[in-house]
């Protein structure tokens, strides 16, 4: 094993080349799946052992480009610069050959060890494309090599490729791309400038930075600046715009990508017959369907409820089942611990920990398996397309509407799908706006409110304003953010539609696989952690004149002389007292108390401060809490929570609407928290966005109060 | 003209493409350089995105994207390919090495 060689191959493409199902198959199952650093950019990596190799493969994001514009593309180019990977592997999408060669000429200025898979040759045979591959290799320099991932065709020929580069038995020419005569002109002298310095390195590829610096890259010119030959590189640089301006009426950067299509386009015209009947295809006629003025947002929302029932109505009951799973793991485990402190740990702690982080697990890979399909199957883009006017009017992205919806469901697999935004400051906004998506663990606090202060019809009204808020403070949000700290750099909605393709089963799989993985890894440690600190701060310290009283007393009504069931119901109610006088003792409890002053505005005391703490591990939570603690001194009788609640003096119509508007927007659960933060890299915004969120619910609580009482 | 000024089923030349530098890139990145012909397909059910071809490539850009590229209507007659700005003769492809 030891004795392998090690080599590093590096997959670049456009999205939708097939990258990813060239990287499945190559890898196979030694996957890996991390970010790559400093950026919230999946890095996927594997590796596979082939003759005497071990080849790791890193799977680049999908780009069109290598512009400094996007995180993508930066990651892609830095990772060829600084990381080197012996073999840079082109995927091309063999149907779409020509947008994807712009890529694979921008690969050959970086003059790197090039091969290029040209992949779905199944689907180039099927459509009767005829492509001159000897040709093609003779301009491109590289070597070519047909795929197919989808049918594993060709890829025993790519690796024996890539083993021969490696080994020096295939020498890959380095071609050229040549440019206008005055670009080349300049490139030269830039070039010669930059070989002068002598602080700079001198392995770097010198033509390549001056062809960056005439297309005005700011990570270049960042590089170059520090260094006393940028005096004359500037010089040289006004001198090509003024040339390029005289002699062809534009700037050099247009000037370069004009030549580089230009360049496809001889290449395509000299090696690619492309069918006589241009295919009048199926994606058109799907395409004036979905796309059409009258049916394309009713299919659009036919869509979105498909994927929200998916994850959720299909979910719900996997979800139960492993809440369930749980209980019972609890129960089977208890009676093999220690009665008291310890079983209660494990219990209530672990086990119970655990289980809030993994049940959502069902949600998340149904709602993966949904976003990868619509992804890979070429409707996502379209969705964009079709709702992006709306998303706009908020500086949102077409592409955030559907993380949004999802939202209702759930934040945790929300906050993870906003992955198919790609630019940054999209993807925070949208992040902020979900968790103001009133999620279904919101519901069943709404249900009892609702429930026990307003009759039924006025009840679903209630409910229905409750979420309209959410979403009108959502979008508010949203707008806020890219009208002001979000506002410089939006992603441009200047998108490819691709065509249609039915996604291989494999490949859903795999992208449900990675999320989920991801989740439980990353996030689920920090949640696990957050839920077990609630648990501690609601238990401890315990009060240990309570549990003497508790002792006492059950003695007492043991003693007694009444009929067993008064006795059963007897020791439930003390326990129960005892239960909630404990909770007071405790941090959590303390917690409540002292945070009356702070909520007293908004019509709550103590023990719905308590539950409001505790509705941090999990927002159904906020029900259980308030069903303990308002239990104090009720006949037992009384036991539906809603008649309690409804029984108590400082807790009318006021209070709950006001504690229903807190409970919508208040900071979501340490769940949501920890995959908030795992998305976003930082703490800093969660933490600002936390301090937001508690403001606004307090404002909105507070006015929906005084409102209250002021209407009756 | 400017592209977001066609009606949908125009044909039309680019002949300039202005934006921030971002979208500029990508439009031009995405084909939309001097010389490209496109054609306008459709918009979007809202009135806004706008989906054009070029090159066999399906394409969308928001009305304020698609200001700043001006274009030339074209009537019916296709320009037969190889001939606009975009080919000139000086490219030799691909220097052998």
């Amino acid at each position: 094993m030891s004795s392998k060689k090690t080599i590093t191959v590096a997959l670049a493409g456009n999205p939708n080349a097939g990258k990813s199902s060239v990287f499945n198959a190559l890898t196979g199952a030694h996957q890996r799946v991390g970010n790559f650093p400093g950026v919230t950019i999946e890095k996927h990596e594997g590796y596979l052992d082939y003759g005497d190799y071990r080849i790791t493969v890193v799977d680049l994001p999908g780009t069109y480009s290598l512009t400094p514009y996007s995180p993508e593309e930066i990651v892609t180019r830095r990772y060829i610069i600084d990381e080197k990977p012996d073999v840079v592997v082109n995927v091309v999408e063999g149907t779409n050959l020509e947008r994807n060669m712009m890529l694979t000429v921008q690969l050959m200025e970086m003059e790197v060890d090039l091969l290029v898979a040209l992949n779905m040759m199944d689907e180039v045979e099927e459509q009767g494309f005829k492509i001159d591959i000897d040709q093609l290799e003779l301009l491109l320099g590289s070597h070519i090599v047909p795929t197919s991932a989808r049918q594993r065709r060709g890829l025993d020929d790519l690796l024996d490729h890539i083993i021969r580069v490696v080994d020096g038995r295939i020498e890959i020419k380095k071609n050229k791309v040549s440019f206008s005569a005055e670009v080349e002109k300049a490139i030269d002298s830039i070039a010669e400038l930059l070989s002068q310095e002598p602080e700079l390195d001198k392995a770097a590829n010198h033509r390549w930075m001056a062809i960056k610096l005439l297309e005005n890259d700011r990570e270049i010119y960042s590089q170059v600046q520090k260094y006393p030959v940028w005096v004359k590189i500037e010089l040289a640089l006004q001198e090509a715009i003024k040339e390029s301006d005289v002699v062809h009426g534009t700037d050099p950067e247009a000037l370069i990508t004009e030549d580089r299509h230009a360049f496809v386009r001889g290449a395509m015209q000299e090696c690619v017959r492309k069918p006589k009947a241009q295919r009048a295809s199926a994606s058109d006629y799907i395409d004036s369907v979905v796309l059409n003025r009258v049916f394309g947002l009713p299919i659009f929302f036919l869509i979105v409820w498909a994927i929200f029932q998916l994850t959720f109505t299909l979910g719900a009951p996997l979800m139960d089942a492993l809440d369930y799973a749980f209980g019972l793991l609890s129960d089977a485990v208890a009676p093999h611990l220690p009665e008291g402190m310890v079983r209660s740990i494990f219990t209530d702690g672990v086990i119970s920990g655990v289980g809030s982080v993994v049940i959502f697990l069902p949600n998340i890979v149904l709602l993966f398996m949904g976003l990868s399909f619509l992804e890979a199957s070429g409707y996502m883009a379209r969705a964009a397309f079709v709702i992006d006017k709306v998303m706009h009017r908020f500086g949102l992205h077409g592409k955030s509407f559907i993380p949004m919806i999802t939202g209702f469901g759930c934040s945790i697999p929300a906050i993870m799908a906003t992955r198919t935004l790609k630019s940054p400051s999209d993807r925070l906004a949208t992040i902020m706006t979900i968790p103001f998506m009133s999620c279904g663990a919101k519901l069943p606090v709404y249900v009892l409110l609702a429930g026990a202060f307003f009759p039924p019809a006025m009840a679903a009204n209630v409910m229905f304003g409750i979420y309209f808020l959410g979403i009108l403070i959502g979008l508010w949000t949203a707008w806020l953010l890219k009208s002001s700290v979000l506002k410089s750099d939006s992603e441009p909605f200047v998108m490819e539609l691709p065509p249609y393709r039915w996604p291989t089963f494999s490949s859903v799989i795999f992208q449900a696989r990675v999320k989920a993985v991801m989740y439980l890894k990353k996030a689920g440690t920090l949640i696990l952690g957050a839920v077990i600190l609630i648990w501690a701060a609601s238990n401890f310290p315990r009060s240990s004149a309570l549990d003497a009283q508790l002792a006492r007393e059950t003695a007492q009504i043991e003693a007694s002389a009444v009929a067993p069931e008064v006795k059963t119901e007897q020791l439930q109610q003390l326990e129960a007292r005892i239960e909630s006088g404990q909770l007071e003792y405790s941090v959590a409890g303390r917690g409540g108390k002292l945070l009356e002053p702070l909520i007293r505005p908004l019509g709550f005391d103590w023990r719905i401060g308590i539950s409001l703490v505790t509705g941090l591990a999990a927002k159904e939570v906020v029900v259980s809490t308030l069903g303990t603690i308002y239990s104090i001194g009720h006949a037992a009788d009384e036991t539906s929570l809603s008649s309690i609640l409804r029984s108590e003096p400082g807790f009318g119509k006021a209070t709950a609407l006001s504690l229903m508007v807190f409970v919508l927007l208040y900071i979501p659960c340490v769940a949501a928290v920890g995959v908030m933060k795992k998305e976003v890299g930082s703490w800093i915004p969660v933490v600002y966005y936390s301090i937001y969120a508690m403001a606004v619910a307090w404002v909105a609580s507070f006015i929906t109060y005084r409102l209250a009482l002021l209407l009756g | 003209m400017k592209l977001s000024e066609l009606s949908v089923g125009d044909h039309a030349q680019v002949t300039a493409v202005a934006a921030e530098p971002a979208v500029r890139r990508r439009l031009m990145d995405m084909g939309l350089v001097r010389g490209a012909e496109i054609d306008v397909l459709r918009f979007a059910p809202l009135g806004d995105p706008i989906e054009v071809s070029c090159n066999g490539l399906l394409l969308t850009m928001r009305r304020n994207e698609a200001e700043g590229i001006t274009v030339n209507k074209l009537e019916t007659c296709k320009v037969p390919q190889g001939v606009g700005p975009g080919l000139r003769k000086r490219h030799r492809f691909g220097r052998r090495a």
